[in-house]
């Protein structure tokens, strides 16, 4: 029972990763809270079921096509979005930035809501995901692995490209020093829009790859953005392997302490969130700012 | 932030706004007026935090939930009468607004926001899940008849005197020395600190006096709706409140009054005409933020400068 929870969380941890990897990227560069992630997943989500059909009638192929195709989609409104919006006030209080990505979220909710109705719709799985797992005596579903090895990849193509592309190091170097990279003559509004855009990519895809999972309504973007939430803040603001140790820390937790304190583990991770803040803020200064 | 002595005539002249709004509002006037008192005062109190203390707390309706469950615990679990219970609302708020404000304003900035939220989410989270006493999401219903059993016009009266009365009080705090310390902290936490206060102190004061405050909104709101539920500790309450602070205008003591009466309208009637009514509060948010970022207030003190200027011949 313990192993078979360990692997559970494992996978919902790698989910957690996918999810919170974008928002951290977005904030690692821009130092913006970007409230609206849980709504480009989303949108990732619901674009998904709108393109699965297109693409696939059951086969993998289909579906990862319309699940890349649905992120790109959510890439490009994130693009726009900060194009649009976001560009203008860099220069305003954090608050400010912070209440156009709430005002994002009803925009983004009721949008889906015109769109695709209040109630959930469900998209199939591939069927060659569709079986279950065997180890030892107890079955995993096969779509997890699916997800597990997505984040895998994930994970090592961020890590390729934030290593070995020029993209990379302006990534890099926007986020030690805005300042800095501006002096060497970059241009700072392409790397605002391209992070922006990578990271609405990443929600769009979390989106997509978690949609045959359980119900797709448009609630979904305050439940995701609260756990990516907790994931960032745990991994540490800004730092993408953090996010990945706090995202499996997370999965593991919670379906740990579904299993020995069913009723605390939600409780349980909001307090280690607050621990972690608290004791990550003694003696730093750069967390007080 | 004008003269620190309360102008009567604008008081006054609210009272009366309000009153006619009460007594000529038909049926369904009532129950919206007070709705919009209760947000006003649940706002004013973030207000507080956000304009004043430079607090940006992204849990405050805990503190408004708390409010709540406080009225309904104590009637319903501990057979209080609810006179008490209106007294024990505002008092969990204030003894949570300390457990949490003293772990809270040891950080800063967004990371102040993140531990609210936990903060906020934890509350939340315990409402929703311990069913023997909480009631879960089932919520606590029917321990009192909706608003006293009162006519919805009285019970309406009786909630602008109370909101009045803390709305007094908070522009006495931050008009008194008190005040001018928080919104120094709010502004520079280090130089507060050369001179020899302690900015940690006179943030949890701010952070308390604010959850009280919003424990004092959420318990009349309880009264109001004769129930509590956890979503009233949620985060919908809490977006809520913080899009009512900036729609009203920052920096502006108005900020959370204004905010909670054109969100509180906008809510009741924009769905009579487009069902989509969060599209339209968003990109109301957006223009706000993109053209007045200090708000209907802000924006009502610009015409105010134009008007006085450019005297019209």
């Amino acid at each position: 029972m313990l192993t078979v929870q360990i692997v559970n969380g494992l996978m919902e941890g790698m989910m957690l990763f996918l999810i919170a990897s974008g928002l951290t990227l977005i904030f690692g560069v821009s130092r913006i809270i970007n409230f609206a992630h849980g709504s480009l997943y989303m949108l990732g989500a619901f674009l998904t079921y709108q393109l699965v059909p297109l693409f696939s009638d059951g086969s993998l192929l289909g579906f990862a096509v319309a699940v890349l195709l649905g992120a790109v989609l959510a890439a490009a409104v994130g693009a726009l979005f900060e194009m649009a919006v976001l560009r203008r006030i860099y220069r305003a209080p954090e608050l400010m930035q912070l209440i156009v990505t709430i005002a994002l979220v009803l925009i983004v909710r009721d949008l889906v809501r015109l769109v695709w109705g209040p109630n959930n719709v469900s998209v199939s799985m591939p069927d060659a995901l569709a079986g279950a797992v065997q180890i030892g005596d107890s079955f995993f579903p096969t779509f997890q692995f699916a997800i597990f090895g997505a984040g895998l990849l994930v994970v090592a193509l961020m890590i390729a490209i934030i290593r070995f592309t020029r993209a990379g190091v302006l990534l890099r170097a926007a986020t030690d020093d805005r300042g800095m990279v501006a002096l060497l003559g970059i241009d700072q509004r392409r790397i605002f829009t391209a992070t922006f855009a990578a990271g609405s990519f990443l929600a769009g895809l979390a989106g997509g790859l978690a949609s045959p999972f359980g119900n797709v309504n448009y609630l979904l973007d305050t439940e995701v953005i609260v756990a990516a939430f907790i994931v960032v803040v745990i991994g540490g603001l800004g730092n993408l392997y953090g996010a990945l140790a706090g995202a499996l820390a997370v999965g593991v937790i919670k379906s740990l302490g579904v299993l020995y304190f069913p009723r605390l583990a939600m409780v349980l991770i909001f307090l280690v969130m607050a621990a972690v803040l608290l004791v990550r803020s003694m003696g730093r200064r750069e967390l007080q700012r | 932030m004008s003269a620190a002595r309360i102008d009567w005539r604008i008081v006054a002249a609210g009272c009366l706004a309000v009153l006619a709004a009460i007594a000529l509002g038909g049926r369904g006037g009532a129950p919206l007026v007070t709705e919009m008192l209760l947000m006003a005062l649940f706002a004013s109190s973030l207000n507080l935090l956000m304009s004043y203390g430079g607090m940006v707390s992204f849990g405050h309706a805990a503190f408004f939930g708390l409010g709540a469950y406080g009225l309904a615990l104590a009637v319903s679990r501990f057979g209080l009468p609810v006179a008490a219970g209106l007294a024990c609302g505002p008092l969990l708020a204030g003894l949570l607004a300390l457990v949490f404000g003293t772990l809270c304003v040891r950080l800063s900035h967004i990371y102040f926001a993140m531990l609210t939220l936990a903060c906020g989410q934890i509350t939340f989270t315990v409402l929703f899940q311990w069913y023997d006493f909480t009631g879960g999401d089932t919520g606590i219903t029917g321990f009192m008849a909706p608003a006293f059993g009162l006519d919805e016009r009285w019970f309406a009266v009786v909630v602008l005197g109370v909101v009045v009365a803390c709305l007094l009080a908070l522009w006495r705090v931050v008009n008194a020395p008190l005040g001018i310390t928080i919104r120094s902290v709010g502004e520079d936490p280090e130089r507060v600190s050369a001179s020899g206060l302690n900015p940690r102190r006179v943030q949890l004061t701010a952070f308390v006096i604010a959850g009280t405050l919003a424990g004092v909104a959420g318990s009349l709101f309880a009264a109001l709706q004769g129930n509590a539920f956890p979503d009233y500790a949620g985060l919908g309450f809490t977006l809520d409140s913080l899009i009512m602070v900036v729609l009203g205008g920052l920096r502006s003591f108005g900020g959370g009054l204004y905010g909670a009466v054109i969100y509180v309208l906008l809510r009741n009637y924009v769905p009579l005409l487009v069902t989509e009514w969060e599209l339209v509060i968003g990109v109301i948010l957006l223009l706000v933020v993109l053209w007045s970022p200090e708000g209907f207030a802000g924006g009502l003190q610009r015409i105010g400068r134009r008007l006085r200027s450019e005297p019209r011949p």
